[in-house]
């Protein structure tokens, strides 16, 4: 047990120096972009004077040093306070907070429905492992995990939305819907399903891949084998010993892919006009509106670093005998 | 059975392959199908594929689809190949050292390494590029740029294992300096992860280029298929061929890179490296 | 070829679905179905989150498009441009005219039921929009006096004639704000930023982020009988496809000026269930242009400019590129403005001859690869539409004449920092008039206005004294006649020069479901609210 508790302790304090860089990294990079906020907002509105542009910069706290910015910066963030967001002239935590409920529910449905699909299908390739079934069903995944997302998305609203009408092609719900919570969940749901499959298929692909693999690296280990000696059926032996100890690297990977999740959500929030959290990154990054990005990499970074110890912690639930160093 | 024979045993990673090479040799007769720039205006706007001289039809500025198939088969696999072979780089030198010296140094590159897998990598990828102006030069730096911690994971974890093989002891009993001993000994040896992690990263740079473009963060003097799709994807509903051929296109590329991967992967015998934890 | 014929079946499907209800209720957007007994609902469409909902502070086109209908304007501005009454009942100007004097609408309240005076004109006039908003700055400080005589009226004295200045006034650059919620506060963090106050026919009731923003009917409404909607509702939509989808599908009955890609405008203008409206935009007046540094040889000489103007075939800019939505432009000010003069000006009509003879005659001689000169051509930071086809078209088209271009892509912020920084050799960027040339155009061109750092200015180091005093007299004049005589001269001089690299006069079709009627009442579009839109 004390291992474990130092283990995790150790997995911890990694992730907080890791997120300490991500603050000083992106905080600089960012600003040496060229351009900031003042330019972009001057620009946009088609019409500017040099007092526009110098009333920006000192509402957004651009004409002092560098060192001095991120000074203020600093003991900001180090009470929580992720400033303010110089495009949508609100505290970062509020947009963040916003925006998070929609990417988190697109993600986690992501999340699910990759990981069912992709066991399942990696599970019944690797029982039929070298025959029909298994080339077609490798194939057939692993052209989702070829295409790129947004032009999935693209293809699917074509199809289910233009032509065939029978799901909504963007938003997370009908605006004047039913207020009724049921009516309303359904609603999300509906619209849910495209932008979930457009990114679930490509995940389930990595999944199903993985799962093979690993099952059938499973199959051949000793206590398998013994398992089959002492006589018990196939079916069980498959899911007790085989698919359990098979998960471990696809739980592992699964964790390790939340940021290229994070990621993928830029693309197909923008495909989907989902209003997440990817959608508002790109945004913020065009703008310049470096508080609001710089918040959003703190927040994906410690919810990527809760997710990975998370991930470590069910690792440690699934292989008791793993050795737990490094 | 070496591995070579194993992998030509595989029936869908020689599929992989051919596909692969029929792509490659598309790119390669570019200017010999369709001489000229293929960002010239051909003909008139949005023809259908079939239409005469247009087998994939014309674009939204008259420009022919197929000649831009052609030659953007040639920007995703340059900008695919170089800026994996960039990322290998990096990250088979990150993870050797750190995988050979181990202690303090593998703690600070394995930090490091994490930062880049804990940030969101696109997100970060987008900033990079608006740092650098969008340009292929750009692109690949890029694309390298988020993409070797897998690498070097994966060679860090050879290391691991083999600098404590018997012909690396002897090795540096001979008294051969620890250049000599990393590149010569130990390198070879940790190869064939490091070829199988190569075919995936050239497919997944194919797809990260092609969704900057689509962004507007690619470069618009070249003719590369994400460029295609960002350039007419607002026709794709009065001209799906424009859209949807280049997308194909990506599809099969990447597809093929990863079959080819796979056989590499069961040809060496070894589980996918980017699964596993190091 | 099966493929063809079932694309043709395919836009046929969807151009009797445009706008039609029957077929795509199926699309499960209920609301359709129910258009008749739901008609009280005007569903438009945002192509990005509004920044901010207060109109002073920032003034981008989807602000204007929801705050036109919540903040008003003292004027009204008629499809010539002449003003009419609103908040303000009469003006008047005196014969020298330096003194403008509003009497306004004695019942108007806010949407907090505080009353809109004298007191809200002057706040917003001499303190805030002054402040916030650079072209209401430009127009305010002319002002030698800027004060309130009763509740009810509110004098403007100027320090020198600007006969520009009643277009001040307009909605979209004069919105009016509630003193008592803005005076003696930090402007732009105010929390009626995201929870407006105005006088407008409809007030804010939701902004559901990165969603929707809903309005509702005011009941208390100034102008009687109005609004007829109960809702007027915003979706944000962030991407071209995704728009037209919702328009075709019912899912939303109106797009604006920026939401559609022209590419798909002519499915929609033939739809048997769209209005479209083509000059709801022309008080803006937008010129797409290239800007071209003019500090450096060779672009500081005239005949290099002329020759890009013949190399580019700006009809082909017009009718493919933009399926005929707009005009080419061949003046520096918009053809629906006043004193738009097209007898004084140099045509110069796509001809890569003339193009070539120019280059030649400047000594630029096709070298290796028939390349007479390299530069570079910055493109607008959208990431696809008519702008990128622009610049993509741009090269091709110099390519033909010898001219190497290097396109350049950028982000927002980054081509904002090069123009202001006038870190290019050739820029697409566009202007909009706003009505009046002094509002609109001059800025580009006055050598008091190269400003570094400062985008949209005269960042092409363009120096004409003789225009220094021609805008400076056309602005001043206090007859007509003499700000034409003015205006048609520098027209002569400006196009003669290539002062600036024109291109084309976009004009950014409004869209509307034609269940709906009066939805655009002026060149000003949405500027001006839809308080007297109504079920057709």
């Amino acid at each position: 047990m004390s291992t474990r508790a130092t283990f995790l302790a150790r997995r911890v304090v990694q992730a907080a120096m890791v997120v300490v860089g991500v603050v000083f990294l992106s905080f600089f990079l960012v600003r040496l972009a060229p351009g900031d906020a003042a330019m972009a907002i001057a620009g946009e509105t088609g019409y500017s004077d040099p007092q526009y542009v110098a009333d920006l910069r000192r509402e957004f706290g651009l004409d002092k040093p560098v060192l001095t910015q991120f000074g203020i910066y600093l003991s900001k963030v180090a009470v929580g306070d992720l400033g303010f967001s110089y495009q949508k002239r609100q505290p970062v935590y509020d947009l963040i907070m916003e925006r998070l409920p929609a990417t988190l529910l697109l993600a986690g449905v992501v999340i699910v429905v990759s990981l069912i699909i992709g066991i399942f299908v990696g599970a019944v390739s690797a029982k039929y492992a070298g025959r029909f079934v298994d080339g077609v069903l490798r194939i057939f995944l692993m052209a989702f995990y070829a295409m790129p997302s947004y032009w999935l998305g693209l293809v699917l609203v074509l199809m289910f939305s233009v032509h065939l009408g029978w799901l909504p092609a963007f938003g997370i719900e009908t605006m004047g819907g039913d207020p009724a919570p049921m009516a309303r969940a359904l609603d999300i749901g509906r619209h849910l399903v495209l932008p979930a499959l457009t990114l679930g298929l490509f995940f389930a692909a990595i999944y199903a891949r993985l799962t093979r693999a690993a099952m059938l690296e499973v199959v051949n280990l000793d206590f398998v084998r013994t398992a089959r000696a002492k006589g018990i059926s196939e079916t069980r032996l498959f899911i007790r010993h085989v698919l359990r100890n098979a998960l471990i690297p696809v739980v592992t990977y699964a964790g390790l892919q939340t940021s290229a999740l994070v990621g993928g959500t830029v693309l197909v929030e923008t495909v989907f006009s989902w209003p997440g959290i990817g959608r508002l990154a790109y945004d913020a990054l065009i703008a310049r509106d470096n508080n609001l990005l710089i918040g959003i990499f703190i927040f994906t970074s410690v919810l990527v670093v809760i997710f990975n110890l998370v991930t470590d912690l069910l690792y440690v639930v699934l292989d008791p005998r793993m050795e737990l160093g490094k | 059975m070496s591995a070579l024979r194993r992998f030509l045993r595989n029936g869908t990673a020689v599929i992989g392959l051919l596909a692969f090479l029929a792509i490659l040799a598309f790119a390669l007769l570019a200017p010999v199908i369709y001489p000229g720039n293929p960002l010239a205006i051909a003909g008139a706007p949005l023809r259908p594929p079939g239409s005469p001289n247009l087998i994939a039809g014309s674009d939204m500025l008259g420009r022919n689809v197929a000649a831009g198939l052609a030659y953007g088969a040639r920007v995703s696999l340059v900008i695919g190949l170089l800026s994996a072979l960039l990322a290998i780089v990096i990250g088979a030198v990150l993870g050797a050292v750190a995988g050979y010296f181990g202690r303090w140094v593998d703690d600070a590159i394995m930090r490091f390494t994490e930062f880049f897998q804990i940030i969101p990598s696109f997100i970060l990828l987008m900033v990079l590029i608006a740092l650098m102006r969008p340009s292929v030069t750009a692109t690949i730096c890029g694309i390298a740029l988020i993409s070797w911690p897998q690498v070097a994971r994966i060679v860090r974890a050879e290391f691991l294992v083999l600098r404590r093989a018997e012909f690396v002891e002897a090795a540096r009993v001979q008294g051969f300096t620890t250049t000599h001993i990393i590149t010569r000994e130990i390198a070879p040896n940790a190869l064939s992860p490091v070829i199988v992690i190569g075919s995936i990263l050239v497919a997944n740079a194919i797809l990260t280029e092609s969704a900057l473009s689509f962004l507007g963060l690619g470069d618009p003097n070249l003719i590369s298929w994400g460029y295609m799709i960002a350039a007419s994807r607002s026709a794709m509903r009065l001209a799906w061929w424009t859209t949807v051929m280049p997308g194909l296109c990506i599809a099969l590329t990447v597809l093929a890179l990863n079959l080819v991967g796979d056989g590499l992967n069961d040809a060496f015998n070894r589980r996918l490296g980017e699964g596993g934890r190091a | 070829m099966e493929l063809t014929r079932s694309l043709t079946t395919r836009r046929g499907f969807l151009q009797s679905v445009g706008g039609a209800a029957a077929l795509a209720a199926t699309a499960g957007y209920p609301e359709w179905v129910f258009a008749q007994t739901r008609s009280g609902v005007l569903n438009a469409m945002l192509n990005v989150e509004p920044a901010t909902l207060n109109y002073a502070l920032l003034n981008t086109s989807v602000i204007q498009s929801v705050c036109g209908s919540i903040n008003e304007s003292l004027l009204l501005f008629d499809w010539q441009l002449k003003p009419q009454p609103n908040l303000a009942r009469s003006f008047s100007v005196s014969p020298d005219g330096l003194v403008y004097t509003f009497e306004l609408e004695p019942d108007v309240k806010w949407h907090d039921g505080k009353p809109f005076t004298s007191k809200d004109v002057v706040f917003t006039c001499a303190k805030m929009l002054r402040e916030l908003n650079p072209r209401s700055r430009a127009a305010m400080d002319r002002c030698e006096s800027i004060t309130a005589e009763g509740d009810h009226k509110v004098v403007f004295k100027l320090k020198e004639p600007f006969n520009a200045f009643i277009l001040a006034f307009m909605a979209s650059t004069g919105p009016m704000m509630p003193a008592h919620i803005y005076e003696g506060t930090d402007f732009r963090n105010n929390p009626a930023n995201t929870a407006p106050i105005g006088t407008g026919p409809f007030k804010f009731a939701q902004w559901s982020k990165g969603n929707f923003i809903k309005l509702v009917r005011n009941e208390n409404y100034w102008r009687k009988g109005q609004p007829y909607l109960d809702e007027v509702t915003f979706r944000i939509i962030a991407s071209a496809e995704q728009r037209a989808v919702a328009l075709e599908t019912g899912a939303v009955d109106m797009a604006f000026g920026d939401d559609l890609d022209p590419i798909d405008v002519p499915r929609f203008r033939d739809s048997p269930g769209l209005v479209m409206v083509q000059n709801a935009y022309d008080a803006v007046g937008e010129i797409t242009l290239m800007e071209i540094n003019q500090r450096t040889a060779p672009f500081n000489d005239r005949r290099f400019r002329a020759a890009i103007m013949h190399a580019m075939d700006r009809n082909f800019l017009v009718d493919q590129l933009n399926f005929g939505m707009g005009r080419v432009a061949d003046s520096p000010i918009f053809s629906t403005v006043p004193y738009y003069d097209p007898k004084v000006l140099t045509q110069y009509e796509y001809s890569p001859a003339k193009a070539k003879a120019l280059l030649d005659d400047m000594g630029l001689k096709p070298g290796a690869g028939g390349v007479r000169h390299k530069f570079s051509v910055l493109m607008l930071p959208n990431q696809d539409g008519p702008w990128r086809r622009a610049g993509e078209y741009s090269k091709q088209a110099l390519a033909d004449v010898g001219l190497d271009v290097e396109l350049q892509s950028t982000d927002v912020a980054t081509f904002y920092k090069r123009n202001g920084d006038w870190d290019y050799d050739v820029m697409w960027n566009s202007y909009g008039q706003f009505g009046d040339p002094a509002i609109g155009m001059s800025r580009f061109f006055l050598s008091n206005n190269i400003r570094k750092g400062v985008p949209q200015t005269n960042t092409q180091g363009y120096v004409n004294p003789k225009v220094d005093e021609l805008l400076q007299k056309g602005a001043t004049a206090v007859k007509r006649e003499d700000a034409q005589a003015a205006y048609s001269e520098l027209q002569k001089i400006l196009t003669e020069d290539v002062a600036m690299l024109w291109m084309y006069e976009r004009r950014k079709p409004l869209f509307h479901a034609k269940k709906f009627k009066d939805v655009v009442l002026g060149p000003n579009g949405p500027c001006d609210g839809f308080g007297a839109a109504k079920p057709a």
